[in-house]
């Protein structure tokens, strides 16, 4: 049998959640349907992204004018995390309405608005202090709630453990000082990865610049996966 | 085309909608009195007795259709604990609508059977001097409340998804804050619920149950009307979003549901019954054919309506 994320992370004390992991408290919520009833309820749960959320501590970001589409970093991450065939985090999708971008790898975005962390009605997807959205496959009771509310497609259902699973960022490389095997992986260094809180990183100072960019910044979800394009 | 979430949830939306609208349209022919004018009401019977059961399936469905839940179902329970996931509401509002459901449909058929009520009330001491009516009345109330919620929520379930499926987030109006879904659903559910209760089972059971209520083709007919202009508004609203939510409205309607919608939903369960109930108008009665026709039409157009949306959801292009 596979590892699994979880035994892959290992320590759970080494990923502590932000403590806003669950969105809504029930005490607010028992107050929202006290005093709003259902239907206000009800519009009050379309996705609020004005969720305070921890700041991301790490930043991917994705030059697409580097990226040649070889797929190097899909590989090493389905060898990575022994995913079966036809199962991958990584996916190529076309250049959209940039005509200047070659090539777009997505993976899951560490949102810090995330979507499948909301829908999720076990709390099997939580956001950690770091930033990084993992899923516990302990409680993931598999009803693809967050697979189909992911707007990057970024979930993948594992017919074998039937439970959801998707990039966790490599955390147990990253935790030892390491980068996620994407990025090692990349021929054309087209993937940098570092630290948001350090001002002198490369990743920083891109973020700093404004040449990192959200992908699709109208949904509302804050990646901590960013793409530099071309200006 | 989503390819996620296929029939079996389709099914099971469609189950909860079925199971809450008899309910409702059982709930309001016994809070209206209508229901002691006559010695015997099928549409009472039928709907208080199926709507439990009913929507009882329907969970039953949506445990089957979990990966993980179905082997070590213990998980199940962890989805009552996160409040803000629609999903968790929705599992609160089925653990309390199903038993109340259930409730009535047994009171009910009491009532109908009084000998058995004795029976069972002779054995068991205590039920002896239970006020039959009052119970009743309250699971009627309350239950009545959870079925709206029950038809809401598997509305609200696809729309709260936002970005990530336009159609089934889609507004009401262009611009106008209010998720279409929850009230799409909720008139089918009503409408489904109509059609089992009223034109199925009271044709079936009596013909002339028909002729008691003078206004039910017309509210009916206003019910399928409702859901054809609140489909048309669906479409108008998710095609002009553009995108991935005019690419769902070209699936419906031209595209790889084309003949589902049409046929599926458009002409079995709009033009068809609706046309059958205005003849029954001039009539002054449906004949059991035309009645048992309209409701099978429409029962089967609230699944189509259910599959054609699932199906039709297109993700954004990234």
């Amino acid at each position: 049998m596979r590892l699994t994320n979880m035994d892959k992370a290992r320590d759970p004390k080494l990923l502590p959640t932000d403590g806003s992991g669950t969105g809504v408290s029930r005490r607010t919520f028992l107050k929202a349907g006290l005093t709003g009833g259902f239907l206000a309820a009800v519009g009050a749960s379309r996705l609020s992204p004005s969720q305070a959320s921890a700041k991301a501590k790490y930043a991917m970001i994705i030059d697409t004018t580097q990226c040649t589409g070889c797929g190097a970093c899909q590989d090493a991450c389905n060898l990575r995390n022994d995913l079966p065939e036809g199962i991958s985090y990584i996916r190529f999708c076309g250049k959209g309405e940039d005509e200047k971008a070659q090539c777009l790898p997505v993976q899951c975005q560490h949102c810090a608005n995330a979507p499948c962390e909301t829908v999720c009605p076990t709390g099997a997807t939580y956001r950690t202090k770091d930033g990084v959205v993992l899923v516990n496959d302990k409680l993931c009771v598999g009803c693809r709630y967050c697979e189909v509310a992911c707007p990057y497609q970024a979930r993948r259902f594992d017919h074998e453990r039937g439970v959801v699973d998707k990039c966790w960022l490599c955390l147990d490389y990253v935790l030892g000082g390491g980068e996620p095997a994407c990025v090692h992986a990349c021929l054309q260094g087209a993937r940098l990865f570092g630290q948001l809180d350090n001002p002198d990183s490369q990743v920083a100072r891109l973020v700093a610049s404004g040449k990192a960019k959200q992908l699709h910044p109208e949904f509302g979800t804050h990646p901590a996966v960013l793409y530099y394009v071309m200006a | 085309m989503q390819e996620v979430w296929h029939w079996l949830p389709a099914i099971y939306l469609f189950l909860g909608g079925l199971g809450a609208g008899s309910f409702l349209v059982a709930a309001a022919v016994e809070l209206t009195g209508e229901r002691y004018k006559h010695e015997f009401c099928p549409t009472t019977l039928v709907g208080s007795t199926i709507a439990g059961p009913v929507v009882a399936v329907g969970a039953l469905l949506l445990i089957v259709d979990l990966g993980a839940g179905v082997r070590e179902p213990w998980r199940i329970f962890y989805m009552f604990t996160k409040f803000s996931s629609v999903m968790t509401w929705g599992i609160w509002i089925l653990s309390l609508f199903i038993p109340i459901a259930f409730l009535y449909g047994f009171l009910e058929l009491m009532e109908v059977y009084p000998d058995v009520w004795k029976k069972i009330a002779g054995k068991l001491g205590i039920l002896k001097n239970l006020p039959l009516r009052r119970v009743k009345r309250f699971s009627v109330v309350a239950g009545s409340m959870l079925a709206v919620g029950t038809g809401i929520y598997t509305g609200v379930l696809i729309s709260a998804i936002g970005p990530a499926m336009p159609l089934w987030s889609a507004d009401l109006w262009p611009g106008l804050p209010v998720p279409m879904m929850p009230i799409l659903f909720l008139v089918s559910a009503v409408s489904t619920g109509m059609g089992l209760t009223i034109d199925l089972s009271a044709t079936i059971a009596l013909p002339e149950v028909q002729r008691r209520f003078d206004g039910l083709p017309i509210i009916h007919m206003a019910a399928i009307g409702l859901e054809a202009i609140l489909v048309g508004l669906l479409l108008y609203s998710a095609n002009s979003l553009g995108g991935a939510g005019a690419a769902s409205a070209d699936i419906m309607v031209t595209g790889h549901m084309r003949a589902a919608f049409w046929i599926g939903f458009v002409a079995i369960g709009l033009v068809f019954p609706f046309v059958v109930h205005a003849y029954a108008i001039g009539a002054g009665s449906h004949s059991p054919i035309s009645g048992i026709g309209s409701g099978v039409g429409i029962v089967v157009a609230g699944l189509f309506l259910r599959y054609i949306i699932l199906a039709s959801g297109m993700p954004p292009v990234l």
